[in-house]
Formats: structure tokens, C-alpha cells, sequence
């Protein structure tokens, strides 16, 4: 009983991560037209603050002299001392959580804007290929860049909620994402919905006429972009936290495609769709790992086999079915029916 | 400055940043859609050339025609399959471009899988190899010129001298041209621009696998390859200004020199910078090229070279 409990909390967690991307993308692509094929890398500047900051600055409480030792040798180590450190001090604990939830998310509008300056203006092809491109370039820095988060090594990050142990920590854990994860999602669904929404909407179909009313567009997409940036910052730095260690190998450029593959199928420009999406998406990925334990040895990685598939049915659904599963009509209809019974 | 061994990295590397960059272009121009998988048909080269080698002990050289073929054929079934069928249905760019990325991740994934049954097979290893081993060598002087400089740099010099003769030349390029420039005016005077795209098409990932094999006489290749290639692509094509095929060869030349002399100059005193940020450079490039000359840098006066203006 306990084990389905735990599969249950695990993919809480995960949920939390990827419906936070799946909604920022959506904001950016569904709803604005930005086709953000970097997303990863707001995603990792949110790890990255994480494994950078959290052990260094925690040390010092938990009696490290950092000056004394190579943090990236023995920064597992240091880890562990900080998270028994504040296992001691909950309060403290918690509000180290946010407020690096906070950092990371704010590191990712930084990442928003730094990225938007150059591109934004320009065609979509070449936004795509810039936001590519500065996604590899953070990720060979994070690589050779010892002071950052440890390069090869990976830096590890203390447990917030170590105050708890066993199940009751996870279930804890898990909430805190979850809730984090859903008021994120609430909040995008009632900014699409406003006037803001509209004039997204409006850049995205006839970005011409928006301009030719007097909307600053590039203003509004980079504004956009920093948003959706900042909420895949706040999913890293959930990332990095849940994991207990950042390493720049988990930050590759596959992980984008995962979050496009969940837009596109949920259906791109409705905020329910971000969510169905995601969820789809993370019961196949669970239920094929959990697969993989009871299958006989393949003569190959099953993941490669994944992406295979996964590739496939994107390009599937684009053909035949590019709205995507929940297509934005319907939400749209949903909208008149609520202000025609009003 | 430059000892001769690092100009000779240079000019082989360059050569198949200019060879694929050349693809790059050459399929931009037909749907104005960057191709994502352009790096990893570069990798499907390399692997047809050593699963050659291996199993039937040919010549990785030997093995750049069946490659050029093998790699055109796949590049004219993912336009087929996939880009036409989208661009057909009112696709968009982005619809496109994620696509492609799509087809993209098939392909890697598809090479990984292959690389993992594969040294069951034959008992060999099918990650990290070199064909340097096979690459022969001629010494003129002091200097030992290694094969795959003196190849590449004949096939390369080879491609871009017909390219340009079949472009201007002969009424197929023409139509090529015409076709790239207007579509649909091309199609009301008669070109069949179904079959410009297709060729273009087959060139591009023809001469993507053909190249990638030199890649292999220089650095180890896995799967992952690809990516890597493909970046550097996508800087030299914006460098030459995505419109341009002879803009192509001078963004590959460009980003190739700049990347493999700027980590030779940054990797030695004073700056001492780590070998491994190599790549940066040409990712660095790419954004400075969107900052200050988005519309590449030699759009402008390479058209007025090869005759462009005419059109005008």
C-alpha cells in the first residue's frame, strides 16, 4: 500500500516540475507566439542558483569554514552537514526554500531578458535558433566553471525539509510543489484570461494590427518571455531541491523537447491543455520506468526507444491533429458561455 | 603565432563547417525553415562509414558515395514525410521548426539505439571512434599534411565549384535559383518547384553525411555529434546570411578558423582558459552576428559578386 502511497507523492513531485514548464511554454508559445526552444535553459538557471548558492551560504551555520576546504571535493559532504543543520532549524529551513524559489525564479527572468535583447525582434526561425544556442552556451559554462555549481562534479543541495524524515517528509515535500505548481497555473489561467491575454493573443494572430494600435510588441513579447522564464527558474530551483544535487548533464536540450512534446499533444494557447499535457506526458514516462524494472534486458536503453516514440507522435499530432488534444476553441467557448450566462 | 598543425585543424575543420552550412542554406532557402537535424545526418555519415569499415573493410573514403546517397535519400523522406505534409496543411514556421526538432531527436535517438546493439554485433566499440587510423599522410618538407586535409579540401573546393557552375549554368540551377528567389512566380513560368525542393533536399543531406566522415578523421564521434555540429552550422549559415550559398561558404570558414585558432590563442598564457570551452566560441559568434549584423555579414557584397543584382 505504501508503494503505490509513494509512486503517488513521486509523481506529485515531477507533476509540479513539469506542469510549471508546460505552463510557462504554453504562455509563451500557445499564447504568445515565442517559439522558446531554449526552455531548459531558464529551467537550469533556477537549478543552477540553487546548487550555487544554498550549500556555500548555509555552510557557515552549519559550522563549515569554506575557507578551509574545496567546496567542490567535498561539497556532498558539506551538504549533508547542512541538511542536518536544518533539520534543527525548520523555520529557517523553509524559509531558505522560498526564498531560493524566489532567487531561481528571478535568475530565470534575468536569463529571460539577457536572451530576449538580441532576439526578440527578430523572425521566429532566428529566435528559435538563438534561444537554442544560448541554452548549450549556459550549459558549457556550468560544465567547466567550477565556481558555479562544482562543473563535472555537480554540486549537491541540502534538504529543506529534513526536519521531517521517511514519508512524511516526501508527502510534505511534495505539497509544498504541488501548491507552488498550482497557483502558478491558476495565476496564467487568469492572466490569459484579462485584457493582457487578449493583446497576447492579438500579437501572436496579427502582430501588424497589434502594432498598428499602438501596442509595443517587442515590449510585451519580452515581457512575456521573462515571465515564462521565471516560472521555469522557480521549476529548476523545485528541481534541484527535490533531487538533493544539480548537475549540468541533466540540463540537456532534450528536456525543451519533452516540454514541447506536452504543449503541442495537451494543445497549444489553452491553459487546461499545458495541464492535460503534462500529464500525459508524465504517466507514460512513470509507468514505462516503472516497466523497465519487470521487462528483460534490452539489448539497448529503453529511454532512446521513448524518444523514438515520443518524436513520432509529435509529428503525428502536428499532421493530423495540431491543435492538440484540448484545442483553444474550446476554451474560447467556454469564455463566451460564462460572460453570455453573467 | 600559429604553429602548421593548427592551421591545418583549421582549414579541415572549416571545410565541414562550410560543407554542411552549405546544406543548411541550401534548405532554408526552399521552406525557410532551419533544419535541426542537419547536424545528426552529418552523424548517419560518419556511422555508415565506420559500419562499413568494420564489417566489410572499406575505406572510410571509399565510403563517401554510398553515404552522400544514403544521407540524401533519408533527408528527401523526412521533407516528404514530414515538412511537406505540414507545410501542405498551412503549417506554420514554429510548426515546422518543431518538427523538425522532432525529427531531430528520431534520428539521434535512433543512432543511439543503433550504437548500443550494434558492439553486440561485432564485438567493436560504436562510441568515441576515430578513423584516424586509416587516414593516410604526405610529407612535403618539414611539414607532414595529413589525408583528410588534402580530401576534405578538394571535396569541399570540388562541391562549391559546381554548386556554382550547376546554379549558374545550367537551366535547372536557374530554376533553382528563380524558384528560391519567387516560388510562386517560378511555378506560373513552368519550373516544377516540387522537384527544385526535392533536389535541393537530397543535396543538402547528401552532402551532410558525405562531409560528417572528415569530422570522424578529427575528433571522436558518438551519436551526440550531431548537436554539437549543428550549432556551429547554424552560426556560419547566419553568418552568410541564410540566403545564400556563397554567404554559406564564408560563415563556415569563418566560424571553423575562428573557433579552432580563438581556443588555441585563449587556451595559452595569459588567459589560460580550459580547452573544453571550445565550443562557446562559435555559440558567441552566433549571438554577436544577431546583435550587430542579424542580416549576416555578407549577404550584401557576395550577391554583387556572383551576379546576383541582375535579378533585380
Amino acid at each position: 500500500m505504501i508503494d503505490i502511497l509513494r509512486i503517488i507523492v513521486d509523481f506529485t513531485a515531477f507533476y509540479s516540475i513539469y506542469l510549471m514548464l508546460s505552463v510557462s511554454l504554453n504562455l509563451e508559445y500557445g499564447y504568445t507566439g515565442i517559439p522558446n526552444f531554449g526552455k531548459v535553459m531558464f529551467f537550469a538557471g533556477g537549478a543552477f542558483t540553487v546548487g550555487a548558492i544554498a550549500g556555500r551560504m548555509l555552510a557557515p551555520l552549519a559550522g563549515i569554514d569554506l575557507s578551509k576546504l574545496d567546496y567542490c571535493m567535498k561539497n556532498v559532504y558539506v551538504g549533508s552537514l547542512v541538511s542536518r543543520y536544518l533539520a534543527q532549524h525548520a523555520g529557517l529551513a523553509l524559509a531558505v526554500f522560498i526564498a531560493l524559489v524566489i532567487a531561481g525564479s528571478l535568475v530565470g527572468a534575468f536569463l529571460g531578458w539577457l536572451a530576449s535583447y538580441p532576439s526578440i525582434r527578430l523572425r521566429e526561425d532566428y529566435l528559435g535558433m538563438t534561444l537554442v544556442v544560448s541554452g548549450e552556451l549556459l550549459r558549457i559554462v556550468s560544465l567547466n566553471y567550477d565556481p558555479l555549481i562544482c562543473g563535472t562534479f555537480g554540486a549537491k543541495t541540502p534538504n529543506p525539509f529534513s526536519f521531517l524524515s521517511g514519508f512524511a517528509m516526501d508527502v510534505t515535500r511534495s505539497a509544498f510543489m504541488f501548491t507552488i505548481a498550482m497557483l502558478t497555473w491558476l495565476i496564467v489561467g487568469r492572466l490569459v484570461k484579462s485584457p493582457f491575454g487578449r493583446l497576447l493573443k492579438a500579437i501572436r494572430d496579427e502582430e501588424e494590427a497589434a502594432e498598428a494600435l499602438g501596442k509595443d510588441v517587442v515590449k510585451v513579447r519580452m515581457k512575456v518571455l521573462m515571465l515564462g522564464s521565471a516560472i521555469a527558474g522557480a521549476a529548476g530551483a523545485l528541481y534541484a531541491f527535490y533531487l538533493g544535487i544539480v548537475h549540468p548533464s541533466d540540463y540537456a536540450p532534450l528536456r525543451t523537447f519533452i516540454v514541447w512534446v506536452m504543449v503541442i499533444i495537451g494543445g497549444a494557447g489553452n491553459n487546461l491543455g499545458a495541464a492535460v499535457g503534462a500529464l500525459i506526458y508524465l504517466f507514460v514516462d512513470r509507468t514505462l520506468a516503472i516497466a523497465k524494472t519487470y521487462m528483460p534486458a534490452l539489448p539497448f536503453d529503453l529511454n532512446y526507444l521513448t524518444y523514438v516514440f515520443l518524436g513520432i507522435i509529435l509529428i503525428l499530432v502536428l499532421i493530423f491533429k495540431p491543435e492538440g488534444l484540448i484545442p483553444e476553441s474550446l476554451e474560447v467557448r467556454e469564455e463566451i458561455r460564462e460572460e453570455a450566462s453573467q | 603565432m600559429f604553429s602548421i598543425e593548427v592551421i591545418i585543424d583549421a582549414i579541415t575543420f572549416s571545410n565541414l563547417i562550410i560543407a554542411l552550412a552549405i546544406g543548411l542554406t541550401l534548405t532554408y532557402m526552399t521552406l525557410k525553415v532551419p533544419n535541426f537535424a542537419h547536424g545528426d545526418t552529418a552523424v548517419i555519415g560518419i556511422y555508415t562509414a565506420y559500419t562499413l569499415t568494420i564489417m566489410l573493410g572499406i575505406h572510410p573514403y571509399a565510403s563517401m558515395p554510398i553515404a552522400f546517397l544514403l544521407g540524401g535519400a533519408l533527408s528527401i523522406i523526412t521533407y516528404i514525410l514530414v515538412y511537406r505534409v505540414i507545410g501542405q496543411k498551412g503549417g506554420s514556421i514554429t510548426t515546422l521548426m518543431i518538427a523538425s526538432i522532432a525529427v531531430e531527436v528520431i534520428i539521434r535517438s535512433s543512432l543511439h539505439i543503433y550504437a548500443d546493439i550494434m558492439p553486440k554485433i561485432t564485438s567493436t566499440f560504436f562510441r568515441g571512434f576515430t578513423f584516424s587510423k586509416y587516414d593516410f599522410s604526405i610529407s612535403i618538407g618539414e611539414a607532414t599534411l595529413p589525408g583528410v586535409l588534402i580530401v576534405s579540401t578538394l571535396t569541399i573546393t570540388g562541391i562549391v565549384v559546381s554548386l556554382y557552375l550547376f546554379l549558374t549554368r545550367t537551366k535547372f540551377g536557374t530554376a533553382m535559383r528563380a524558384t528560391i528567389e519567387n516560388p510562386s512566380l517560378a511555378s506560373t513560368l513552368g519550373v516544377d518547384v516540387e522537384k527544385v525542393y526535392l533536389v535541393s533536399w537530397f543535396l543538402a543531406g547528401g552532402l551532410a553525411a558525405l562531409s560528417g566522415i572528415f569530422l570522424a578523421f578529427q575528433i571522436p564521434s558518438d551519436p551526440e555529434s550531431g548537436w554539437g555540429l549543428l550549432l556551429r552550422v547554424f552560426a556560419a549559415s547566419v553568418l552568410g546570411g541564410l540566403d545564400n550559398i556563397f554567404g554559406a561558404v564564408l560563415g563556415g570558414a569563418v566560424i571553423g578558423f575562428s573557433e579552432i585558432l580563438g581556443i588555441y590563442l585563449l587556451s595559452k598564457p595569459p588567459i589560460g582558459l580550459s580547452p573544453a570551452y571550445r565550443p562557446a566560441i562559435p555559440y558567441l559568434m552566433f549571438i554577436l552576428v544577431l546583435l550587430f549584423a542579424p542580416k549576416g555579414i555578407t549577404s550584401i557584397n557576395l550577391k554583387k559578386l556572383i551576379g546576383g543584382e541582375e535579378k533585380k
